[in-house]
């Protein structure tokens, strides 16, 4: 102890915020309920795009049954069933029965999903619904071509009135082929950075808690300022949140092209990186909120209802943003976008969808950054004001009162 | 030298600290006594920036305390605290660093500081797997291990087995005599304050009562006492001499309280003319003894 290191009287004490957020970075990146919550996330987007890449091409197929007592007709029908089946994508296999309890009793066993005798539809308990409805459309078209013909019409008359496109579609914007696409992505992105808001500012606040809690933030205040404290706890935990947002995205994207589930990977790309921006900015915005709601309290337990109105507040965010990839451009879906509280979920949405404007963009965008630097300052004078109260609940005019006046030096 | 100038501290309608002001000079180990809630603590963290006051200030070498000085002083909290799940020796690094030490530096001086309170085979265990008193030693070290400028200790002794004790005094004391570090601390523990520091500063409900060394303490009080033991005399020979009075009779003899203008000598005369004189000489209080008469007064 005898030789004293050369200190500088003055040192600089610039960095220390990066210091607390190392630390607070490295110990949850080695904390377990972090791999937990990364790997259930991984494994439950897996199934989601394997199910997508490969589910979609199972076409449904049936085996039906038919008999009757005019051959003619039953030899009609069949035919249009096979042109009915065919424009409809359905894989229909068609068999002819001789005798009605034969083919009833393959019903039963399951060989056939239904018969067909004369003009009634036989199934076992019900019948699917794709397939009565291939069974009526059918009918419709025999029933009509006989009318045709009975009025005298010619086979490619009758032919023009049942295979010619009724309607033509038109529409009045350039349609755009992959918005269901985009509005899948959106629902996974928008999920994903709702919980990931929503987690890693549960984060933030039991982080305050426990260091309040074991009073070691005592001592941290002693060396550091209550700023430089709740930013380097903001900034460790936030980039942990980004680097695993990232790492989820980059995985589910290179799953999906690997698989074929995504069509352009290029638009799910724009998306990600949209919503990793918008994380951003939204965790600035709710993390010194959470803070507070974590220095008000001095256990764990109470924590729940101090959270209450930031959680409601996320919350409500998270529903309009769902409702928005239905309505992007509806009253409720603009205005939320806009206003900085819910902007965070909801404009990545209509931003996915191609509704926002480059104005409503730059307008939430400003709104957000300018709720930040309102709310930042705020949060730290609070958190200040009540970290170092343990006991009970500190009542926010108190924590405001009691925070340390920091001479101009803050 | 730390200086604190007419602290004023109010917690809603209590007054915790009511126009305190001592120093610390330097290389000087000050002992800060007080019944409990005596505003001990609420000046220690307003000494250390944890805590504003209403008025007064800090000054610290004859300037105002911002953060980057007061990043330079070493804190022991009444309220112990260090992260239970970090390892020993990783929570000193951190600490040190955040006090602006290097990566280098902050591990040696983590490392010596551990060997030099004695927890040094304990520096790869989690804190919250140690005894307390260990804990109580890992928490001095935090206080220690930035080669602080000022040491301010709010009750260091307490938890500590008599080892601990010798230890943590041994260590205060090379840090104010080798170093020429300020320290102060508080404790309970009176025998330990008037062995161990050069002056005391005495708080009673917000005030200061006394400050000094404890010599200066015992000859400005105003009870002026002398212990006399007289063998075969009158037993109240005393009684008649005007401007003396008994305070207690003990085995050991009687307690005399003399009034001011009153003349041991003559005193002594009379216990002679009485009997034999056994014992007769100036009563020097205790630290406890003068914690009593102050604090009650």
């Amino acid at each position: 102890m005898n030789d004293r290191l050369a200190h500088d009287p003055r040192p600089t004490d610039r960095g220390a915020w990066r210091l607390v957020a190392m630390r607070d970075f490295r110990v949850r990146l080695r904390d377990k309920g972090f791999f937990i919550s990364t790997g259930i996330t991984l494994a439950v987007l897996t199934v989601f795009i394997l199910l997508r890449a490969f589910g979609d091409e199972v076409t449904p197929s049936f085996d039906l049954g038919i008999t009757g007592t005019d051959e003619v007709e039953i030899q009609r029908t069949a035919a249009e069933l096979d042109d009915v089946a065919e424009r409809e994508g359905v894989e229909l296999r068609v068999g002819f029965w001789d005798d009605v309890e034969e083919a009833e009793a393959a019903v039963r066993s399951g060989r056939l999903d239904a018969a067909l005798v004369d003009d009634e539809l036989v199934g076992d308990d019900s019948v699917p619904a794709t397939l009565t409805q291939l069974v009526r459309n059918a009918f419709v078209r025999v029933r009509i071509a006989a009318a045709l013909e009975t009025g005298g019409a010619s086979p490619s008359e009758i032919d023009a009135v049942l295979n010619r496109p009724a309607v033509e579609v038109r529409t009045l914007e350039p349609e755009d082929p992959d918005r269901e696409e985009n509005a899948g992505i959106a629902f996974i992105a928008v999920l994903l950075a709702y919980g990931q808001l929503f987690g890693y500012g549960v984060w933030v606040a039991t982080g305050v808690i426990e260091e309040k809690a074991s009073r070691v933030v005592e001592i941290l205040l002693s060396a550091i300022r209550p700023r430089q404290l709740l930013a380097g706890k903001i900034a460790g935990i936030g980039l942990l949140g980004i680097v695993q947002l990232a790492f989820i995205a980059a995985y589910a994207i290179g799953l999906s092209v690997v698989t074929g589930a995504l069509d352009i990977p290029s638009t799910a790309i724009g998306i990600a990186l949209v919503v990793l921006v918008w994380f951003v900015m939204g965790f600035a915005f709710y993390a010194g909120l959470f803070a507070v709601s974590g220095s008000l309290v001095s256990r764990m337990e109470e924590l729940q209802n101090a959270m209450v109105p930031i959680n409601l507040i996320i919350f409500i965010s998270f529903f309009i943003s769902i409702g928005a990839l239905e309505s992007p451009d509806s009253p409720l879906s603009v205005v939320a976008s806009i206003l900085p509280f819910s902007s965070a979920l909801a404009m990545p949405v209509r931003i996915a969808l191609g509704s926002a404007t480059p104005q409503q963009i730059a307008l939430s965008i400003s709104l957000l950054v300018a709720g930040t630097a309102l709310f930042v300052p705020l949060s730290a004078r609070l958190y200040a004001g009540a970290v170092l109260r343990t006991g009970g609940r500190v009542k926010l005019r108190d924590a405001w009162r009691s925070a340390p006046v920091t001479n101009g030096q803050g | 030298m730390l200086e604190l100038t007419g602290l004023r501290r109010t917690f809603g309608d209590l007054v915790a600290l009511d126009d305190v002001s001592f120093t610390v000079p330097e290389g000087r180990i000050v002992g800060f006594v007080g019944p409990n809630g005596a505003g001990k603590t609420t000046a220690m963290r307003i000494a250390l920036g944890v805590l504003t006051p209403d008025a007064g200030s800090v000054r610290w070498r004859g300037e105002a305390v911002d953060a980057r000085v007061r990043r330079r002083f070493g804190y022991m909290p009444e309220e112990r605290g260090l992260y239970p799940k970090m390892r020993v020796l990783d929570q000193l690094v951190y600490l040190a660093r955040l006090h602006g030490l290097g990566k280098a530096d902050a591990r040696r001086r983590a490392e010596e500081t551990i060997e030099v309170l004695g927890v040094a085979e304990r520096a790869n265990d989690r804190v919250e797997a140690l005894s307390l008193g260990n804990q109580q030693r890992v928490q001095l070290a935090s206080a220690l291990v930035h080669e602080p400028d000022l040491l301010v200790l709010d009750e260091p002794f307490s938890g500590l087995d008599p080892v601990g004790v010798d230890v943590l005094s041994g260590v205060l004391r090379r840090q104010a005599a080798n170093h020429g570090v300020p320290v102060v601390f508080s404790s309970h523990q009176l025998e330990l304050v008037e062995r161990l520091c050069d002056s005391v500063v005495l708080i009673d409900r917000g005030r200061i009562v006394a400050q000094g060394t404890i010599g200066e303490l015992r000859a400005r009080r105003e009870r002026r006492l002398v212990l006399v033991q007289v063998r075969g005399g009158a037993d109240e020979w005393y009684a008649s001499i005007p401007g003396v009075a008994l305070v207690e009779v003990r085995t050991d003899g009687a307690v005399l309280e003399l009034a001011g203008d009153v003349d041991e000598q003559r005193v002594l005369d009379l216990a002679r003319a009485s009997g034999d004189v056994v014992r007769f000489g100036p009563m020097h209080p205790t630290l406890a003894e003068l914690f009593r008469e102050v604090v009650s007064a």
